[in-house]
């Protein structure tokens, strides 16, 4: 009877289970299901690429292939290294503010299975044209990913996703910190609130995000 | 059932190769070109000619037959086979017996010149000397890459006959008995040619990662493409989509009269899934998904992002003929979230009011507001030697907005993008 102890009961390994399935990011405290859409939603300077690029940093650096779908070419690789983003496990795609194309793009990459996560980056897309995208899209895509490792994270200033995402975040920067004085001052750090739109009981989480003037 | 190999090493092997491959395959058709003799299989031969001291007999009569100097072994490893064969260098007609095998040097085997003087000093010179070492000795005193030379001496070797291939290519061709205007409606004959030529690679247990597809147009010229994966593969099906993914990119100017195809042959793909492997997509899924991008934004917009060292205002490109590699890296750095910053494309026109040199308000297409914060001036230069490029940066927090970077080249004031 005493090698049964080395049997693990049932609820432990969904427990087990249910943590590999989670990318857990420890600066914000917050955790990703993998095989759903996320969306984190913010105005200008909110910080949702900082966490975007956080994220694809925890995974292409445990040799994960992620991929980011650039839809107003608005990435700048020289953050994503200060973010710790390993760029030779980074597949990037520029659409040039097509937003048929970006969702083309983000349909190819799910159909491939295996990505780590692909970011749908739909930042400077007019908010017209996001509103006219079918919800079908995001039901279509919640389909792709289900059951793969990967991880669908969609970044706007207004929510898309409805309800085909299982997490949706909103950022909002409450300050931000400068340090200096007079005409010499530095960026410094950007206080966030975040909480979520699907969970409305709890207060909103706050995190700071530091500036990085290391040389790339 | 115990295997036989059989060795003829020659002095004279490259005036005598085709002879002595010729009677080679008269006792089997498992045969391995080595660079002073040849290796075959003759295991079975036993029922038909007898002993392995018949079987080499006969093939001594063979070589006298053919008046070919050549030095013969039997025996039932690889290893031991080629070492016996070799001990007179193939000078002369003369055949082995497995029994010798105990007599020969040390030397003979694939063993360090350090690790020899220690066994001559010890007075072990020959394979019996070193059998009478118990084999863990060995082992544990000269590592484990010495199990090798104990399998060798033991005869237990596991080397076994590799095929030489003497092409490093197979081709396949078809003549159209009308031009054809649109790639796609060949593709079921380019299928039929792929399966002849992967079946070919297949016979020599290899496979493909280059294939040169040329097609004959109406208007005389010929237009060529080559195809490479990072990875061999013999997946028909894969292929295909690739070579029309490809050529759906750069499709001929005139209709198709006739198609060539080569395919060159490599190593097939040692594959090796890890329980703890992290997920990745499939290499040729990967391959796939990215020339379907290329298709869709265009060549130069899909790929990996590269760094470049450089002092210019946006210091990386996109490599277009890179593929990610899901590389881990080894050192962990800790967890941390850094300030971001995103390109405007094109970078916004702005109007900035400055009053006693202070930015006090920015108004742009999109929005406008006070300056509550701003730092700066960081003025930029490079490439001087090249041309002019010279840039006047603040960055600058608006009034319920966000916090920007803000140029001015000449007179003319920009927002290049965001921090977020």
């Amino acid at each position: 009877m005493s090698h049964l102890a080395l049997v693990k009961s049932l609820s432990h390994l969904q427990e087990e289970q249910k943590y590999s399935d989670e990318i857990l990011l420890e600066s914000t405290g917050l955790a990703f299901t993998r095989g759903t859409v996320a969306e984190i939603i913010g105005g200008p300077s909110s910080g949702k690429t900082s966490l975007s690029l956080s994220l694809l940093a925890k995974l292409t650096a445990a040799g994960e292939i992620c991929a980011v779908v650039d839809s107003s070419d608005s990435f700048d690789p020289c953050s994503a290294i200060l973010a710790g983003v390993e760029l030779e496990n980074l597949l990037w795609v520029k659409c040039g503010g097509d937003l048929e194309k970006s969702f083309m793009s983000a349909d190819y990459l799910m159909q491939a299975k295996g990505f780590g996560a692909i970011w749908l980056n739909l930042n400077g897309l007019p908010q017209q044209k996001l509103r006219i995208v079918p919800k079908t899209y995001w039901y279509r895509y919640r389909t792709h990913v289900r059951d793969t490792p990967t991880l669908l994270l969609v970044t706007a200033e207004e929510p898309v996703t409805g309800s085909a995402s299982q997490q949706a975040f909103i950022f909002e920067r409450e300050r931000a910190v400068w340090s200096g004085s007079g005409r010499y001052k530095l960026l410094r750090e950007f206080c966030i609130s975040l909480h979520s739109r699907k969970r409305f009981e709890g207060q909103p989480r706050r995190t700071r995000i530091e500036a990085d003037y290391t040389d790339v | 059932m115990s295997r036989l190999y059989a060795c003829i090493i020659s002095t004279e092997l490259k005036r005598d190769k085709e002879v002595l491959q010729a009677i080679a395959h008269q006792f089997s058709y498992s045969i391995e070109m080595l660079a002073d003799g040849i290796l075959f299989d003759v295991s079975g031969l036993e029922r038909l000619v007898g002993k392995p001291t018949q079987i080499s007999q006969k093939i001594l009569e063979e070589l006298q037959k053919q008046n070919i100097p050549g030095s013969i072994a039997i025996a039932e490893t690889v290893e031991t086979a080629a070492l016996l064969a070799r001990q007179e260098h193939g000078s002369s007609h003369a055949v082995h017996e497995p029994e010798t095998f105990q007599q020969l040097p040390l030397t003979d085997l694939p063993i360090e010149q350090d690790t020899l003087n220690i066994f001559s000093e010890l007075g072990v010179n020959r394979v019996k000397d070193l059998l009478a070492i118990p084999e863990d000795e060995l082992v544990s005193r000269y590592g484990r890459g010495f199990r090798d030379v104990v399998d060798v001496i033991e005869q237990k070797g596991r080397q076994l006959l590799t095929p030489n291939v003497k092409d490093s290519q197979v081709s396949w061709g078809y003549q159209l008995d009308a031009p054809v205007e649109n790639f796609e409606q060949l593709i079921f004959l380019l299928n039929h040619g792929l399966e002849r030529m992967f079946g070919e690679i297949a016979r020599d247990a290899l496979s493909t990662e280059h294939l040169h597809i040329a097609f004959k147009l109406t208007n005389k010229t010929k237009k060529a493409y080559e195809i490479k994966t990072s990875f061999p593969t013999l997946e028909r099906a894969f292929w295909l989509k690739l070579i029309n993914l490809r050529i759906s990119l750069d499709p001929p100017d005139a209709n198709i009269i006739a198609v060539d195809v080569v395919s060159y042959f490599t190593k097939p793909r040692p594959a090796q899934k890890g329980l703890y492997a992290v997920s990745r997509p499939e290499p040729e899924r990967l391959l796939l998904t990215v020339n379907k991008l290329k298709n869709l934004v265009g060549e130069e917009n899909v790929g990996v992002p590269v760094i470049l060292n450089q002092r210019i205002a946006e210091a990386f490109t996109l490599d277009a003929d890179v593929m990610p590699e899901g590389r881990e890296r080894i050192e962990t750095h800790g967890e941390k979230t850094v300030i971001a910053f995103s390109y405007f494309h094109p970078p916004v026109r702005a109007e900035v009011l400055v009053r006693e040199d202070r930015l006090v308000f920015v108004k742009t297409h999109y929005f406008e507001g006070h300056v509550t914060e701003y730092s700066g001036v960081w003025k930029a230069n490079s490439k001087w030697w090249d041309r002019s490029w010279k840039t006047q940066e603040w960055d600058v927090e608006i009034e319920n907005k966000g916090i920007y970077r803000l140029c001015k080249v000449g007179k003319e004031w920009f927002l290049a993008g965001e921090y977020d």
